[in-house]
């Protein structure tokens, strides 16, 4: 966003908690505690230095569909305050800061068929569609923000940066109405004061959400949170292991779902998703499948194989299993959230606890477009699946998560609904802003990073209009 | 008289030939494992390797409360009076009419046969 800001007459500060490289001392500012299901450590699920979260990504990327911001009946709490279009002007641009080559994503099949076909699938719920990735150095990183564009931002005439500063409090003028002044504090005692006539928190679902219940001088209840919305409908992407075991009945997986490849100049992954049209029809979540790993079957897999094949009159004599992976979408809930905790950081800070809690109807549902998959292998005659997991703790056992945090300070035009408004703008508040994966009152299962810069790059044109 | 000989030898070699297949055809036929009349045995018939099937059937049994088996042997029997379980089974794949063998998705024709033979047992 200041990059953004470059050319315009805006004279703009950005403060950085973390430094140029990552500190134990910073990064221990995190640290939470946690109730509920199980989650990742609140210290180790993201990075606090220059370019934030960008630091540990994998580079995924994928940008949202139309479905992704519509009201679903079946879905509490969905339905975005505007739709795809409003952020597709920004989609190249942000395409370009991952360093994630030509928008290609769905067109892939134009040219992938040269390293192999698709999975044949009957007609139905789930189709093959595409990742991208940002650009990897060597064979090790994706765009890391910080390091990349650090030189950019040193070149900004009217940007000044401040690395470990720490902001500990919003400061509301005494209406209550407008921030008027930030406190800034470093690990090491130094103190200053900022007057902005504006401000945008880009520091994750997580932090946002803490810094606005623990700003609390003027509201008790905290900055922009007077309907008791703020760090409520914290959301991430679960991703249970070992999920599904695919049978191809002829053993032939084109390289493309297994690895990334290079395709019409971009880096691409194949994977199976629920198309619009059945997670309409079906109440069905948004989920990602990628196929893992070749893996063998105990005596039943081999027996189901062998009677599937002879039943369906196709040979399996090479058939092959693959583990499946995945990323889910969850339900929007309330009642998962933070709160503030008792103890304080080093910057004393209230630290978060965070309440986490995961609906089966969620698992059920993704399990649902397993199903459809294995029907879909079973009707082309291609091939066949298991469902791994059936029970809760199976779900829980061994369940990662995307380290994508959402929702926590959840979008919507009604401000006893939202906490910002459809220009990202704190309700009740006429300066503060919010920036990133916090205002999503969905979540998709799309990787959220080129989908947050396509909302940050839209801010930068409503600040750009806004007076002076 | 060398050339009779040799068609003797032939002949005789024929025969050998001919009881050894018919004593290997006879010992398959014995050693073939033998299983209790049911009275879905034309149903079995379709089961590749039905001790295997066996196994698939228990654990679809283990998902269905209520199997019972002459309402279901009569109804896979209808389906399979017109179609092969090719057809079948790729029927039931568009129709969604699956289940589950211990989290394997299978048509459900194949499944209930399966099932079938479990009852069998």
């Amino acid at each position: 966003m200041a990059l953004a800001l470059a050319n315009t007459p805006l004279r703009v500060v950005l403060l950085e908690s973390g430094g140029m490289t990552f500190d134990a001392k910073t990064q221990a500012l995190y640290a939470g505690a946690e109730v509920g299901a199980p989650y990742l450590p609140l210290d180790t699920t993201r990075m606090r230095y220059l370019g934030g979260s960008t630091n540990h990504w994998g580079g995924w990327c994928r940008p949202m569909d139309d479905i992704d911001f519509e009201e679903r009946t079946w879905m509490p709490y969905s339905g975005w305050p505007f739709g795809r279009k409003a952020l597709e002007p920004y989609y190249a641009r942000a395409q370009a800061l991952c360093e994630a080559g030509p928008f290609i994503y769905d067109k892939a099949f134009k040219w992938s068929s040269d390293q192999g076909p698709t999975i044949a699938l009957g007609d139905g719920g789930v189709i093959t569609r595409w990742f991208q990735f940002s650009k990897m150095r060597g064979s090790v990183l994706p765009t890391h923000f910080g390091d990349r564009y650090a030189e950019d931002l040193r070149r900004v005439p009217r940007l000044s940066t401040y690395l470990h500063a720490n902001v500990t409090r919003l400061g509301l003028d005494g209406g209550g109405a407008k921030i008027n002044q930030l406190d800034v504090q470093t690990l090491n005692g130094k103190r200053f004061t900022l007057k902005p006539k504006y401000t945008v928190l880009a520091m994750g679902a997580v932090e946002i959400a803490r810094l606005m219940l623990a700003s609390n001088d003027v509201n008790p209840a905290g900055v922009g949170n007077e309907n008791d919305l703020v760090g409520r409908f914290f959301a991430d992407h679960p991703i249970p292991r070992d999920t599904a075991t695919l049978v191809l009945f002829d053993g032939k997986l084109a390289p493309f779902y297994q690895n990334n490849q290079i395709i019409h100049g971009a880096i691409m992954r194949a994977g199976l998703f629920p198309s619009e049209d059945f997670r309409r029809k079906n109440a069905v979540m948004d989920s990602s499948t990628t196929i893992e790993n070749k893996t063998e079957l105990d005596d039943l897999g081999k027996a189901a194989v062998a009677a599937a094949a002879a039943a369906l009159g196709v040979d399996a004599s090479n058939a092959t299993a693959y583990s499946l992976g995945c990323g889910m979408e969850i339900t929007p809930d309330p009642n998962r959230r933070f709160t503030l905790d008792t103890g304080r950081d080093a910057l004393g800070l209230p630290r978060l606890k965070l309440h986490m809690r995961l609906a089966d109807t969620d698992f059920a549902r993704f399990r649902q477009t397993l199903k459809e998959l294995g029907r879909q292998l079973l009707e082309a005659r291609t091939g066949m699946l298991r469902l791994n997991l059936k029970t809760r703790g199976q779900w829980l056992d061994g369940l990662d998560w995307g380290n994508h945090h959402m929702g926590t300070t959840r979008m919507h035009v009604d401000p006893r609904k939202g906490v910002v408004d459809a220009n990202l703008q704190v309700h009740g508040i006429s300066n503060l802003f919010v920036a990133g994966s916090a205002v999503y009152p969905t979540y998709s299962a799309a990787n959220p990073t080129v989908n947050l810069l396509a909302l940050a790059l839209r801010l930068v044109d409503h600040l750009k209009g806004l007076p002076r | 008289m060398k050339e009779m000989f040799t068609r003797r030898r032939i002949m005789f070699g024929a025969g050998g030939a001919v009881l050894l297949a018919g004593g290997a055809y006879e010992g398959r036929r014995l050693l073939r494992k033998r299983y209790a009349p049911s009275p879905y045995d034309d149903l079995l018939a379709q089961l590749d390797d039905r001790d295997a099937d066996a196994q698939i059937g228990e654990a679809v049994l283990a998902d269905i409360d209520d199997f019972d088996a002459k309402t279901v042997s009569e109804s896979v029997r209808a389906r399979l009076a017109h179609q092969s379980l090719a057809q079948a089974a790729v029927a039931d794949a568009t129709e969604d009419r699956l289940l589950e063998a211990n989290g394997w998705v299978i048509p459900e024709t194949l499944g209930l046969l399966c099932a079938l033979a479990a009852k069998a047992e």
